[in-house]
């Protein structure tokens, strides 16, 4: 801690909850209480650097002596704490010889001496009790001991609080002014603040100048309607919120009693806030407390453990309680959680390997892992021989065959396919069916119908136009040409004219306003789901109204052209400025990319250029890395970052190299879309087995097997004919069309609105449901049209019980590489044929056979 | 995912973590609203002999399309001069006070059961359901798809009942002006929680297509034999929902709940009776007919369990006879109604279950030429029953004319919102996370306080 932050900070010390102080004038007062470090074997992370704050979390190994030590955060040394309202979590951390670090916060005995200067709970907890010093001991079960020292001062002070810098926290963690109550736009019963106290003003007014008194009473704090609504003792609709004579309770009924001072406004602000630890390797179902400091504008530090909110991005993988305990659950892998205060946040993350208790070194070393192909097996496998989790073997050639080809094109191998990719003996002929598959036309086709989607290119008022099917073609020839993925994106973002004559005009046609515009152009190739911040402060981001603002002006000069044909409008850019006004203040903000400088516009030409020229700029922090996440994805079936489309700072990429290396690789290939595909589908870590490993089954997100994947609606009902041999007819189109190729997802079809067929009205890829449901297995399992398909003349079951020229076995065996890309194992081919030797009618009999196939999981899913 | 709640943590209304269940989803249009959680969760409250029928708290919506003539329903201006008072007297109701118009005798002798509305507002002016299903404007968060109704949000929060049984079912016969038959939007939500319609292709799934059974046997044992993949590789849990939803289908084709409680030949004839047929049917020519069966079968749909049943009752456009046309529709509501309400209450489900009985919007005080009344947005009426409210009250008063609210105007969204109360969900905290990320509320305002 340096002397700096003490002399700044000093300030202010008064009206802090806590105050962090380090420095020779401290350490002066509080050096005849502390522990005596070299008479002990035990350690305080004495050996770390004080520099830069908590960025590691071991302990210096070195000063144990054998047996597992105790420690608390190296922080925590010469604290003081000033004031009545300061609080502070200790954490204690317990290492063993192998440098394992685990959390002993709730596992010691805390005793302080002497007594009556500070009270610490059994959760490591302290509130101060009178002004002097004292020595806080921790001893584990096993009579481990730690010390630290710490100074109580200024506990009769009454300082002013500060209604933005105190109060206005309270609120937020009581979720007084969360969205369903106050916070929401007309308030609630009459009593309004601002979403997520971002606008302390306006809240101050309500709470004081609206109310004629009757929320505060100045000279009876507790009868103050505030706190009496607030702790349910006069009826309350969202019930208590606050314990009387809770810490919170006092600082509110104080600041009742002094006045309801707003603050001078200059009081230090918190320009940010730490999570400590940042990062820890835990096991499975363990603990891990948090503490949360803030520091503000002065230097000056404060812990808020309690005062921050937190949220955990999986919930699954870790729940958090109000008091920054995270709890684990049985999962392996990583998890983040984050922490919020004043607007600012701080993650933490954890990784979760198999035992955590094992000998890294020697364990990670036993563990064998293939020979990278390339970088991404490369930080697949070194992730999984981090976290301990053994890698399943590589797939067969038919497993491969049929994933890949589903993966690229959207279908099934047909017959010939399977067959000669069986009997190819070359050692390349993976990578020269991804080449192949790459280049076909089923891949744009397949693509383009991901694309068209999230780009809600869909036909309007009921009838399919021409500027629907002209911009899916357009998606189309550029997925085919292999056209860079920036300029894709450029052609979208800044397109003008008619759709007839540049047919991604239809974007502009199909997303009408500048907030939609705005909203779906960051979330579909920045990944930054800004729409928040068109109201209000992001809850979990950075972004301002004004942020969004920003972004949106480079679009306010789009205009359509007056005099054109409605059902075929021309977009124009107006010679104007582009702005936008500032929410708050009302001045015109020039346009700027999120986190960028202004751009000064260029005379003559569109700002939507100068948009474009942002977002894909190689130096871009989002561009690229949100479609190398949308990639991986769609093959690996689970993103680096989940949402896919949601790139927070408080959401990280489980393996953040590996993202940086497919955004860095596509950015040096000029955004070859395909040679990403291709780089990650001839990995080894896409060709592993599906099937788990003794160990690797509860890996949920490191990809140490392939996740399989239902085959989305399109693709099973275009599997479901090819096993059937009855193409499905769509309205208007030609015969043979595949579900995957239709221009836009309003063909009416109860098979593939049943198997979750997006509607095409959001750019999030959610919207395509991939869940089962009982109607889904009804469909497959009952109905008329599954009936229908299967006993059709034309059909395969008649030809097949038609063909007099083969053999049972044969037509089994046709049947499973058609279906399942492989051959009937004995019992397989044992059960089909008796079957068919039990049945009297052989056409009905292989109806059956291809029913079973159908409804198989093997059939359904991408595995 | 991002959530914005008003207590951070508590992830379901209905106080279940289900963090112990894989997410497998949401259900469909047709039988299911179903996560396998919830199918999970159903069956083991079945075995746990929880009863149905009046185990779960639910809602029938009834939806007067058109738009009912607020001051000749629940609200007779007696003191309005005649080119505005109408044809109809007001009777005395079994609540002193209370008086209500003359062609619902019945209802007025169970008055102490139900809420009288008369000062709706908020009314958009569209003629369609989406207000009284969603408790929004039809243009409220269009761009992502619109507000889910009622029905499809509850099929998201709680899932069905039992797991044959959709939660959310829409009744309304096909009307040639199709908004009039609107059983509710799945908005925002995956096409999954729509409301199931017995006239859909999910409903002839349940009965088995051009098979016999034991086909259907022979072709599941086939299946069991080549079925092998293990299901717990599947992180997305899909493959276990797979096979735990391919059993219950299987159920379904045996014995269907559903099949049979839509069939009204397995009812009591003497309480087919009762309800009434509402035949024959006038005034119809674009709108739904007054099918009283709907009613019944809603009531019997509740007991199989059903969470939200819809329905559209009559066509209420009154431009032309107006007093013929309330004549007929009341007449034929008044039987069906109260013979609603008397059969749940028998059954000892009124507490549970919530009517409400109301439209789009008023029509005008003044009669027109043809002894019509036009379009009125400016207040409208709602008939509210069952559910454990407050009941045997008037809520709200019009002017002398029925033009405006002189007290408590009662927003649409209020109606709804109680709706939501009634099903045992706290509006005020209850949110589901819209395709953006964002928390979505289900209304803005609260339940009205007078009735809980």
């Amino acid at each position: 801690m340096n002397t700096e932050r003490v002399t700044d900070g000093l300030v202010f010390v008064a009206s802090r909850f806590v105050q962090v102080r380090g420095g020779p004038a401290r350490i002066r007062s509080a050096g005849a209480f502390l522990w005596h470090a070299a008479a002990l074997t035990w350690v305080i992370a004495g050996g770390m650097s004080h520099g830069d704050a908590w960025g590691t979390d071991s302990v210096d190994s070195s000063a144990n002596s054998g047996g597992p030590a105790l420690a608390f955060d190296h922080r925590q040394e010469d604290l003081e704490l000033r004031g009545r309202d300061a609080r502070l979590q200790l954490i204690v951390s317990r290492s063993d010889t192998s440098g394992n670090v685990t959390d002993a916060t709730r596992e010691v005995t805390y005793t302080v001496d002497p007594d009556g200067i500070v009270e610490v709970s059994q959760e490591g907890f302290v509130t101060p009790l009178a002004d002097g010093a004292c020595t806080i001991v921790a001893e584990s079960a096993e009579g481990t001991r730690v010390a630290t020292s710490l100074v109580v001062a200024d506990m009769t002070a009454n300082p002013p609080l500060s209604f933005p810098g105190q109060i206005v926290p309270i609120f937020t963690k009581l979720s007084c002014n969360g969205g369903g109550c106050h916070g929401k736009a007309a308030g609630q019963n009459g009593f309004k603040l601002s979403l997520l106290g971002f606008e302390p003003r306006e809240d101050y007014r309500h709470l004081i100048d609206e109310s004629r008194g009757r929320r505060i009473s100045p000279a009876i704090p507790d009868r103050s309607l505030l706190l009496l609504k607030a702790t349910n003792a006069s009826p309350h609709g969202g019930g208590q919120r606050l314990q009387v004579d809770s810490h919170e309770y006092r600082m509110l009924r104080r600041w009742i009693a002094q006045g309801m001072p707003y603050g001078n406004g200059d009081e230090p602000t918190v320009v940010s806030i730490e999570v400590f630890p940042p990062h820890r390797r835990l096991s499975p179902s363990s603990r891990q407390q948090l503490s949360v400091v803030a520091t503000y504008s002065d230097g000056s530090r404060e812990d808020v453990t309690r005062g921050a909110v937190y949220e955990s991005n999986d919930p699954e993988m870790a729940e958090v309680n109000a008091r920054g305990l995270v709890e684990l659950q049985e999962f392996v892998g990583d998890v983040a959680v984050m922490a919020r205060f004043q607007g600012q946040v701080a993650v933490f993350r954890a990784d979760i390997p198999l035992t955590s208790t094992s000998t890294l070194a020697g364990e990670a070393s036993q563990m064998e892992f293939p020979e990278p192909r390339n970088i991404v097996d490369e930080l697949v496998f070194k992730k999984l021989a981090s976290l301990r989790i053994p890698a399943s073997p590589p797939c067969d050639d038919a497993t491969y065959l049929r994933r890949v080809t589903l993966d690229i094109a959207g279908r099934l191998p047909t017959l010939q396919e399977a067959q000669a990719f069986a009997s190819d003996g070359s050692p390349d002929k993976r990578a020269r069916w991804v080449d192949h598959l790459l280049d076909s036309f089923d891949h744009a086709q397949y693509f383009a119908n991901k694309w068209n989607a999230i780009l809600k290119n869909r036909r309007q008022r009921g009838e399919l136009h021409l500027s629907t099917m002209a911009f899916h073609d357009w998606i189309q020839q550029s997925i085919y040409s292999n056209q860079p993925y920036d300029q894709f994106v450029r052609d979208i973002i800044t397109a003008s004219g008619s759709v007839a004559s540049n047919p991604p005009v239809a974007w502009y046609q199909q997303v009408n306003d500048v907030n939609q515009r705005v909203e779906d152009a960051a979330q579909l190739f920045l990944g930054q789901r800004i729409q928040c911040a068109r109201c209000h402060h992001h809850p979990y981001e950075k972004w301002s109204r004004s942020d969004y603002a920003q972004m949106a002006a480079f679009f306010t000069t789009v205009t359509k052209k007056a005099d054109g044909d409605p059902a075929e409008p021309d977009y124009v850019t107006r010679v104007a400025a582009a702005q936008l006004p500032d929410p708050k203040t009302g001045k015109p903000l020039p346009p700027a990319g999120l986190d960028a400088p202004p751009v000064t516009p260029r005379p003559g030409e569109d700002p939507r250029v100068q948009l474009a020229d942002w977002m894909t700029d190689p130096s871009n922090p989002y561009f690229a890395r949100a479609i190398a996440n949308r990639y991986w994805k769609h093959f690996m079936g689970r993103g680096l970052i989940e949402p896919e489309d949601d790139l927070r700072v408080t959401n990280p990429p489980s393996n953040p190299e590996l993202l940086d290396a497919l955004a860095d690789t596509l950015v040096k290939s000029g955004y070859d879309l395909k040679a990403l595909i291709r780089m990650i589908t001839v990995s080894k870590a896409y060709a592993l087995d599906s099937q788990p490993m003794e160990r690797n089954l509860g890996d949920r997100r490191s990809y140490s097997r392939f996740y399989p994947k239902r085959l989305q609606a399109e693709v099973l009902l275009d599997a479901v004919d090819q096993v059937t041999g009855t193409p499905t007819r769509f309205a208007g189109m030609p015969q043979n069309v595949r579900a995957v190729s239709l221009p836009d997802t309003e063909f009416d079809s109860y098979f593939l609105d049943v198997f979750g067929r997006p509607d095409s009205t959001t750019a999030c890829e959610c919207e395509r449901s991939q869940d089962a449901n009982l109607t889904q297995s009804l469909h497959l399992l009952n109905s008329e049209q599954m009936q229908n398909k299967l006993s059709d003349d034309g059909g395969r079951a008649a030809a097949l019980a038609a063909d007099p020229s083969r053999t049972d076995q044969q037509k089994v065996e046709e049947l499973f590489q058609i279906a399942l890309s492989r051959e009937p194992a004995d019992e397989e081919m044992k059960a089909m044929v008796s079957y068919l030797s039990r049945k009297e009618d052989s056409r009905k009999a292989y109806e059956d056979l291809i029913w079973s196939l159908i409804n198989s999981k093997e059939f359904l899913f991408n595995h | 995912m991002l959530s914005i709640m008003a207590n951070p943590g508590r992830r379901y209304c209905d106080g279940v973590s289900r963090r112990g269940f894989l997410k497998i989803g949401g259900l469909s249009f047709g039988a299911g609203g179903l996560t396998l959680a919830d199918l999970y969760r159903a069956e083991a409250g079945m075995a746990a002999g929880n009863p149905r029928g009046s185990s779960h708290k639910s809602v029938i919506n009834i939806f007067l399309a058109g738009g009912p003539p607020h001051q000749d329903m629940w609200d007779i201006k007696t003191e309005a001069p005649s080119e505005i008072r109408g044809e109809f007297s007001p009777i005395k109701t079994n609540v002193s006070g209370i008086e209500i118009c003359e062609v619902f005798p019945r209802l007025a002798q169970m008055a102490d059961k139900a809420a009288f509305i008369r000062s709706v507002v908020g009314c958009s002016g569209g003629h369609d359901a989406v207000q009284c299903l969603t408790g929004w404007k039809p243009n409220d968060l269009r761009s992502i798809g619109g507000r889910p109704a009622i029905g499809a949000a509850v099929s998201k929060l709680f899932g069905p009942v039992d797991p044959s049984v959709p939660p959310n079912i829409g009744l309304a016969a096909p009307t040639q002006h199709k908004p009039w038959s609107d059983s509710g939007t799945h908005g925002f939500l995956s096409t999954a929680h729509a409301a199931f319609k017995p006239d859909g292709p999910g409903m002839k799934n349940m009965t088995l297509n051009g098979i016999t059974l034991e086909r259907l046997s022979d072709r599941r044992a086939l299946l069991n034999e080549i079925d092998t993949l293990r299901r717990d590789i599947d992180i997305s849990g899909a493959m276990e929902g797979m096979d735990a939803f391919g059993q219950r289908a299987l159920d379904v084709l045996t014995s269907s709940k559903l099949i049979d409680a839509l069939d009204l030949s397995k009812e009591d004839p003497k309480i087919v009776e009762r309800y009434g047929d509402g035949k024959p049917y006038q005034y119809q020519y674009d709108g739904a007919p007054t099918c009283n069966d709907h009613l019944l079968m809603a009531r019997r749909l509740i007991e199989a369990g059903a969470r939200v049943v819809s329905l559209s009752y009559g066509r209420w456009d009154s431009h032309g006879k107006n007093f013929d046309l309330v004549r007929d529709h009341g007449g034929k509501l008044d039987q069906c109604l109260s013979a609603l309400i008397e059969d749940l209450d028998q059954r000892g489900m009124l507490d549970d279950v919530t009517i409400a009985v109301w439209g789009e919007f008023g029509r005008t005080p003044k009669i027109n030429a043809g002894a019509g009344r036009d379009h009125w947005t400016r207040v409208s009426c709602a008939y509210l029953a069952g559910g454990g409210m407050r009941t045997g009250q008037v809520i709200g008063a019009t002017n002398r004319l029925g033009e405006e609210p002189t007290e408590r105007p009662v927003d649409m969204q209020e109606v709804v919102a109680t709706l939501y109360h009634n099903l045992g969900i706290d509006t005020a905290t209850t949110t589901i996370p819209d395709p953006t990320g964002r928390p979505q509320y289900l209304v803005d305002r609260d339940p009205i306080r007078e009735l809980i």
